[in-house]
């Protein structure tokens, strides 16, 4: 847009100093958006200045000083929000955190980063730091947005959020030029200086605190926003992880740069009708969330009546036929386009209103490799749908797909002003401005993870092909080998079982070892709903799982799975050669994946330690395991089961060609 | 375990194909049988011959649609009545019929003794309503948590003494609707249609006009006001109504009222075709087919199986009814209903019967 | 009606039966029971199957009318309390076996709660406009509060009938608060939760009691809730009461010991 391209000049090289700009160029245009009680409230560019000028000052008059760090837990809450904006104006620097992490994970974090204040959503939050309080010399305040069920609670150095505007309102009325000297204090900074801690969520160890300039944020934001042509119109719901770097882009440095509103849901589980209802325009998500709204309309469509089955049937194989063309502008023959056009008219549309996709100009999908039928699926409905591939070390964008060159396979092509190299080991490393400082206190960690001259290895393994698209396998320390010496990409092999809608994770071991064994987690929604179709009668989650019939339908996936691989070179030896279904669902709370939902392969290997011994025992069909589960209110139990393993044939390499000639 | 409780529904399912694949063959006997068969045959006169002149005079076809959408109004209106108490309080009322004649009568009667037209209305409309307070305090409260047997029992009484009552008032010949008197249009309008013409008289035209509004403005009553709240939560549930301190009494007069005025619209439209008379309340037995289409307890069931009713008795009499001496209308309806009961005894859109064994 | 009904202080008897006993036709459910609930406590009612803790709360929001003894409440002697009576001056109640109205939202099914609130007359409902229309608007927020509070904003829209039991059980009870009670009973409302619904529900007990004031009396047979959240507790059997007191002292008395054990009689 013309007014936000004139004045944003980097002379704007904070967010505080963004919020000024805002404030004065969007004033009237709402900034923030919340579904509380039922109705949505929202508030303008000016009316979030004003707050955060409040906040600010009483946060100052908290004891907040320049230098401090402090820690954001809770939802995607827009009090949060402003709480980024009110510490930098402050000079200090916001630590959010994931608000799903036990207090034990979190104070971590908390001591780590040295936090003074804590500014966290509600009781539950307030428990959990209260709880880890005496590891945390440094605590002094903290704030609350939610005061239910806190009343009772020792006031002292417990504030609530109204409190502290209040406090700030009070203090400029005593002394109104407060505030001229607060905003001259923005000036002190720049965009060289620290912004945010990012800490990651750690696939393997304790996480690291990664340092954020402004420049590494408000850069990446402007070319992200200029890559895809994104203005103050926009519309987005923030919904991921305040704590991660996606939601840390694109709900803030997006939107203080391009000036649009980000509106937060009214609880986790309204998310899908708080999209309904505010149409975004631009939309991020892990492959997860896209996977479960297919599962969902498929589930849906499967008890529709037959007149709309068969309407969804035949325009949905319209669409796999000339959606992606029409999208990606290629030629289509005019009958064709008039089908899709009634596609549209009868299918398309409905369903994107249903899923609150009609406004949506671009989403991007990152994190993990996403299905192709997932991601082809929304693309032929006229969804431009993307993919991205990113971390935290880089402000988020490494590789990004250009309108018209998008492919399910690929992560696309590097991102605006960022450079990438390959390795002799394959590695992928890049270069960019939104390359990180340093890992917090961790100078050993930054050494190894970032050269002298601002290369990052990124830990990952890919390569480039002919069109200049990079391939991402796997991480660069998982690819392994086995024994004989075959190139064993885990993730990669985990992925094409995770595309099957009944597969909801799935975990390979094999690096020096003789073959490929697989531990497998059912889809709960997927699966009960074909056993309901196939009369088969369950009571849990692990008596479906260990059904002899879901056994055999796994079974064919995998080896469909080893169809693929035979026709991959060399990996046609990485074949699947066992495998078991395992009796629980992998969880954050004990540890078995992270809060992103990726999988700890290394401790899921050592807690199942007796499953994987018995994958590799040929004659061991029949495994006992006895394993301690953790609730959500931290008591512990023990769960039992026996789990049975089962052989899968796998494919020669002529077979999987003649196949492969026969489609 | 799974297996005996799978095989029944499996058998019962294919039965219920088979039935259907037995209909299809004996008519597509029917229809090769009438080729081979010719003209003048019963199954040529049954199966071909009706379709025929469908064709040859489609505005005699329009014509009679128009008249069963015009008869399926009213038993749309009559079942709407039954559904509304029924699914109030639980009690089939048959004295729906007597309340549509002496709805009629009163508007007739307070007419003819010299009050005027609109007031003689907004008077038989307070009827209804003192009507409905009566039953309530009479037949509702003594027996309220009796047998629904024995609440229908009530309501045969009901009826006989609202006969009584209507006749020792009114007296019992037939009397004329003051039609042109309280704002209803007459004559008609006609129209040429596919080389014919179709003629549609205005009163029915205000009739469907009407009872849509009249739906409507319950549906809205309902569903968005907080008596519409009470009624439907009283029919859910009760003992749960009860705790949150709605009086099942007001309930019921409000229900009882709302089906009075039903009644009333019905009587007027019913008595502005033909006359106002008792015989009225035989043809008001109608609302059972209806009510055994749409199911007991759905009010758009009540409407839609009014309309097929209306329609498909219409149909029948003029295109088969010359078969067998005429007036199959009078009893074409049950039949459909028998029908019905057969392949779908909960209705079109009743709840489901689930008989616990 | 007696009107002579006092605002009763905390910790004073809100609601006193006294020497009340019920039958049906030669059935004995309660036999000469008297006891008391103060205001602002967490009482209940325990005893096994068949004891006549159902008939007891039956009694109190008038669904029985009792053949002997007095009913205290809030400082009125009635003989019988009426249902509608017992629901305009502010007692609410859950059932055992989920009494929600099932075709309704979970929205309307906790409007109906406001029922006695909403005093605009009924023609202006009719006609749904001015008075009528500000009104439904401002008990919808306070209905909002209460989805706010149980936390089921999710299932706003939903009609009731298609909901788990769990969060059928948290309908009901925000049905019950949307009356604003002073009294709420609850009938077992953990029964057939797993162990987190119970804690949800637990906490939402709690928080009921502790940030509105509310008495309430519960029927559970969970013993661990029931010693976890209840002030004092009375046990029956065979529609006796057998114990009365805090809950360890109801845990150590040997008649209750008896009746779980059940020895013989």
């Amino acid at each position: 847009m013309a007014a936000a391209g004139a004045t944003d000049k980097t002379e704007y090289d904070t967010f505080p100093k963004l919020l000024l700009r805002n404030a004065d160029i969007f004033g009237d245009r709402p900034a923030m958006r919340e579904k509380d009680l039922g109705i949505w409230q929202s508030w303008t560019w000016k009316e979030v200045h004003e707050i955060v000028k409040n906040y600010a000052h009483g946060l100052k008059k908290l004891g907040l000083k320049a230098g401090d760090k402090v820690a954001i837990v809770g939802d995607n809450r827009p009090r949060l929000y402003w709480t980024f904006a009110a510490v930098q104006s402050l000079g200090a620097t916001p630590v959010p955190n994931y608000q799903d992490s036990v207090a034990d994970e979190m104070v971590f974090v908390l001591k780590h980063a040295e936090v003074t204040f804590a500014i966290v959503e509600n009781q539950e939050q307030v428990d959990k730091v209260l709880s880890v309080a005496d590891q945390l010399p440094k605590l002094r305040k903290i704030v609350y947005d939610d005061d239910r069920g806190l009343q009772d609670y020792d006031p002292k150095d417990l504030h609530s959020f109204e409190r502290v505007i209040e406090i700030g309102r009070k203090e400029i009325e005593k002394n109104p030029k407060l505030v001229e000297r607060w905003e001259a204090g923005f000036d002190k900074y720049n965009g060289s200086d620290i912004a945010v801690f990012l800490y990651t969520s750690g696939t393997t160890g304790r996480p690291k605190g990664v340092v954020l300039s402004y420049d590494n944020i408000l850069i990446s934001a402007r070319n992200g926003n200029a890559f895809d042509g994104l203005d103050e119109m926009e519309e987005v719901l923030a919904y991921l992880p305040m704590a991660w770097v996606g939601d840390h882009i694109f709900s803030y440095g997006q939107s203080y740069t391009a000036g649009f509103c980000v509106s937060c849901p009214e609880s986790r589980e309204t998310i899908n009708e708080d999209r309904r209802e505010i149409g975004p325009t631009y939309f991020f998500a892990p492959p997860r969330p896209f996977e479960i709204m297919l599962t969902q309309i498929t589930v849906n469509m499967e008890d529709a009546s037959t007149v709309n089955r068969w309407l969804y049937n035949y325009f949905m194989d319209v669409a796999k036929k000339s959606g992606e063309k029409i999208l990606n502008g290629e030629p289509v023959p005019f009958m064709e386009r008039v089908k899709y056009w009634l596609g549209e008219l009868f299918v398309y549309g409905p369903l994107k209103n249903q899923m609150g996709f009609s406004r949506l100009k671009v989403g991007y999908t990152a994190g993990e490799a996403i299905g192709p039928e997932i991601f082809s699926f929304y693309r032929s409905l006229g969804l431009n749908l993307k993919q991205l591939y990113g971390q935290t070390e880089a402000g988020v964008y490494v590789t990004v797909q250009p309108d018209g060159e998008i492919r399910a396979d690929t992560v696309g092509k590097p991102a605006p002003d960022v450079e990438i190299k390959i390795d002799k080991s394959g590695e992928v490393l890049y270069r960019s401005p939104g390359v990180f400082l340093e890992y917090y206190k961790n100078k050993a960690a930054t050494r190894e993870a970032k050269t002298k001259d601002g290369w990052v290895h990124s830990g990952d393994a890919g390569f480039f092909d002919d069109t200049g698209h990079l391939h991402v396998i796997d991480r660069a320390k998982d690819v392994g080998k086995l024994k004989d010496g075959t190139l064993f990409p885990p993730k990669y092999i985990e992925n094409k079982l995770k595309f099957f809608p009944n597969i909801q994770e799935a975990v390979a071991f094999g690096d020096g070892r003789d073959f490929c064994a697989m531990f497998i987690n059912i889809d709960l929604t997927s699966v009960s709903n074909w056993a309901e179709k196939n009369n088969i009668i369950y009571g849990s989650y692990q008596e479906l799982a260990a059904h002899p019939e879901v056994y055999s339908m796994i079974e064919e996936h995998v080896r469909e799975v080893n169809l693929q691989l035979a026709g991959e070179g060399d990996l046609a030896g990485a074949q699947i050669k066992r495998f078991l279904v395992l009796h629980k669902e992998l969880d954050p709370d004990d540890g078995e994946i992270t809060r992103t939902a990726k999988v700890r392969r290394g401790f899921v290997g050592e807690r199942y330690k007796p499953l994987v011994d018995a994958l590799y025992d040929p004659k061991n069909y029949k495994q006992h395991i006895s394993t301690e589960v953790t609730f959500e209110d931290g008591r512990k139990g023990k769960l039992e089961a026996d789990v049975e393993i089962r052989d899968v044939q796998s494919v020669d390499v002529p077979e999987a060609h003649m196949q492969e000639a026969a489609e | 375990m799974s297996d005996t409780t799978l095989k029944p529904s499996r058998a019962s399912m294919s039965a219920g194909k088979r039935n259907w694949l037995v209909t299809a063959a004996l008519f597509a006997a029917a229809v090769v049988g009438s080729l081979v068969v010719g003209e003048g045959s019963l199954v040529y006169e049954i199966f071909v011959s009706p379709f025929l002149f469908v064709v040859e005079a489609p505005d005699l076809f329009v014509q009679v649609i128009w008249e069963g959408l015009v008869a399926g109004t009213l038993y749309a209106l009559l079942g709407l009545g039954f559904v509304l108490i029924f699914k109030a309080s639980g009690v089939f009322n048959f004295a729906q019929g007597i309340m549509v004649v002496f709805g009629a009568l009163s508007l007739v009667g307070f007419y003819a003794a010299g009050i005027p037209a609109i007031l003689s209305l907004l008077l038989s409309i307070a009827m209804m309503y003192v009507l409905a307070w009566t039953v309530e305090r009479v037949v509702l409260r003594p027996l309220v948590n009796q047998d629904p047997l024995i609440l229908f029992m009530a309501t045969i009484g009901l009826t006989y003494f609202l006969i009584g009552f209507g006749e020792f008032i009114f007296g019992g010949e037939p009397k004329t609707m003051i039609t042109e008197e309280i704002g209803l249009p007459s004559g008609s309008y006609s129209f040429d249609f596919m080389g014919g013409f179709v003629s549609l008289q205005k009163l029915d035209i205000a009739a469907a006009v009407i009872a849509a509004i009249l739906v409507g403005c319950l549906a809205v009553f309902f569903n968005k006001t907080k008596v519409g709240r009470a009624l439907r939560a009283v029919a859910d549930d009760h003992q749960a109504a009860l705790s949150v301190g709605i009086t099942l009494r007001q309930i019921w007069v409000i229900v009882w009222f709302a089906a009075g005025i039903v009644a009333l619209t019905t009587g007027i439209m019913w008595g502005a075709r033909s006359d106002v008379s008792f015989a009225l309340q035989i043809v008001a037995l109608k609302a059972l087919p209806v009510i055994i289409l749409g199911g007991l307890t759905s009010i758009p069931g009540a409407i839609i199986g009014g309309l097929i009713i209306g329609i498909s008795e219409k149909l029948a009499e003029f295109y088969w009814g010359p078969l067998v001496g005429g007036s199959i209308e009078s009893w074409v309806p049950y039949f459909i209903a028998l029908g019905f009961l057969w392949f779908r005894p909960q209705g079109l859109f009743g709840e489901k019967i689930i008989d616990r064994i | 009606m007696n009107t002579a009904i006092a605002e009763i202080q905390p910790g004073k008897p809100i609601l006193a039966m006294d020497h009340i006993s019920l039958s049906f036709g030669g059935v004995k459910a309660i036999r000469d029971v008297s006891f008391d609930i103060r205001k602002g406590e967490i009482r209940a009612i325990i005893g096994p199957n068949g004891a006549g803790k159902t008939s007891l709360l039956n009694v109190i929001n008038g669904f029985y009318h009792p053949q002997e003894g007095i009913i205290n409440y809030k400082g009125a002697k009635r003989n019988d309390m009426k249902p509608y009576v017992a629901a305009s001056q502010g007692i609410a109640r859950t059932f055992q076996n989920v009494a929600l109205f099932a075709g309704m939202s979970t929205l309307d099914n906790i409007m109906s709660g406001r029922m006695l609130k909403m005093k605009v007359a009924l023609p202006w409902h009719i006609i749904r406009f001015g008075p009528a229309e500000r009104e439904e608007i401002e008990h919808r927020e306070f209905v909002e509060q209460i989805i706010d509070f149980l936390e089921i904003q999710a299932i706003r829209r939903t009609p009731v009938g298609r909901l788990p039991y769990g969060l059928q059980k948290r309908v009901e009870l925000g049905r019950a608060l949307a009356m604003e009670p002073e009294l709420l009973l609850l009938d077992e409302p953990m029964a057939g939760m797993n162990l987190e619904e119970k804690e949800d529900m637990s906490r939402f007990v709690l928080d009921v009691n502790d940030q509105f004031g509310t008495t309430i009396a519960l029927i559970e047979h969970d013993m661990g809730v029931v010693m976890d959240i209840s002030d004092r507790v009375i046990v029956l059997d065979y529609g006796q009461k057998i114990a009365d007191g805090t809950p360890d002292e109801v845990k150590n008395n040997q008649n209750v010991i008896d009746a779980y054990l059940g020895v013989a009689h």
